[in-house]
């Protein structure tokens, strides 16, 4: 039982860790924009993530609260090509029967780079094409803030902007390698994002900022886990969520949040799914 | 008197060929789509030696550019300031003068 309970949690930090979104321009809330980081331009993104697991399983409560801080931080390297780190600070408090844990601390930090390929620009109007690859390394605590694995993960964004709405999606595989004998399974996600500008109306020279509604549908495939040979029944599946949110974007920081709603949580066996996340992040250019 | 007179003609002489000596550019530059955008572009602007402001227009991706008339701007300086700032320059078209209504008219419809 301690085993199980100790792959659901990592189950619950995969799903923190997923959200790496960058970019200080109106951009997605849960996952990644096309749209530039200027050359020598650094980016830095604070944001706060709450995520709540809980059900009850022959007559067996089990719960989990994951907390975490992350902090992304990017540059642009070249016009083109941008570098991010993020770091993640987590606190996990989970419960099953009578069993309680409390853990804090750094997460798995995540490395990538991004690479625009396609740009067509007209006045107040753009659309960008851009690749990323990148790694999540075991920099937490394995088993318990981090899964000890150093898994590998690239991915296609498109991004379609204008001055009234922006529209983003993405494709996304990680492929997780084994740690201590458990290998996560590996996903592959596709995203699409919509930002549509709610304020103002028309942009005058008191304009300050400007106020989109988002609104974003997230799917993702699981695989299954595997513990040394065998394969973890009650891991893998299919999710899917929408998350509707707000963000204000003015000329040097950008405001966001958002509520990460499950609306497909077809997960294999016992494996537990998540109730809501609460995205509220902070972004700035220097 | 006539000393006085002609220190008087000399400095308003002054006055106006410095006044003249201003410069307006306005630049077509693509792909903005963002209050961030604009603040990064005119940013990118005011950092050149004798450009007294920069605005831009968001709808129509018009930058007004005012200089002291030192700046000689060209079109490979101009593209290649905008392709680091990820942004696509055009064309610019030299205004010769840089009269405070072109940079109202231009606020009228820049965020930010």
């Amino acid at each position: 039982m301690r085993k199980d309970f100790q792959l659901w949690v990592l189950t619950a930090l995969w799903l923190c860790a997923f959200l790496i979104p960058i970019g200080a321009v109106a951009a997605p809330i849960t996952f990644n924009t096309a749209l530039p980081v200027s050359k020598n331009e650094i980016l830095l993104r604070q944001q706060f993530l709450v995520t709540k697991f809980s059900d009850r399983l022959n007559g067996m409560k089990r719960d989990a609260t994951v907390r975490a801080g992350v902090s992304v931080l990017g540059y642009g390297v070249t016009p083109k090509l941008a570098v991010f780190g993020v770091a993640p600070l987590v606190n996990i408090d989970r419960e099953i029967g009578t069993m309680n844990s409390n853990f804090t601390g750094l997460g798995d930090a995540t490395i990538f780079a991004r690479y625009e390929i396609y740009r067509n620009d007209s006045p107040g109007k753009t659309i960008r094409i851009a690749p990323f690859v990148g790694a999540t390394l075991p920099t937490g605590r394995t088993g318990k803030t981090g899964d000890g694995s150093t898994d590998g993960f690239a991915g296609l964004i498109f991004t379609a902007a204008s001055t009234s709405w922006n529209f983003d999606s993405q494709i996304k595989y990680v492929a997780n390698t084994r740690a201590n004998s458990f290998a996560r399974g590996d996903t592959v996600s596709a995203d699409v994002s919509l930002q549509y500008r709610l304020l103002p109306n028309a942009i005058t020279a008191t304009t300050n900022g400007f106020l989109y509604g988002v609104i974003e549908a997230n799917l993702t495939q699981l695989q299954r886990d595997r513990l040394g040979s065998v394969i973890n029944p009650n891991s893998g599946g299919t999710q899917a969520f929408l998350s509707p949110g707000v963000q204000y974007a003015t000329r040097r920081w950008i405001a966001e949040t958002a509520l990460k709603i499950p609306v497909v949580n077809n997960l294999h066996g016992t494996a537990l799914a998540p109730d809501y996340s609460l995205i509220t992040s902070l972004r700035f250019n220097f | 008197m006539f000393k006085t007179l002609s220190l008087s003609l000399g400095l308003a002489m002054l006055a106006g060929s410095t006044m003249a000596a201003d410069t307006g550019y306005k630049l077509q530059v693509d792909g903005m789509t963002c209050p961030f955008c604009v603040a990064t572009s005119e940013k990118a602007l005011k950092k050149i030696n004798g450009v007294k402001d920069a605005s831009a227009n968001l709808e129509t991706g018009v930058i007004n550019v005012c200089t002291d008339g030192s700046v000689r701007f060209t079109d490979d300086q101009l593209k290649a300031l905008f392709l680091e700032k990820g942004f696509t320059y055009r064309s610019m078209t030299k205004t010769n003068t840089c009269s405070a209504a072109d940079f109202i008219k231009a606020n009228e419809n820049t965020a930010g």
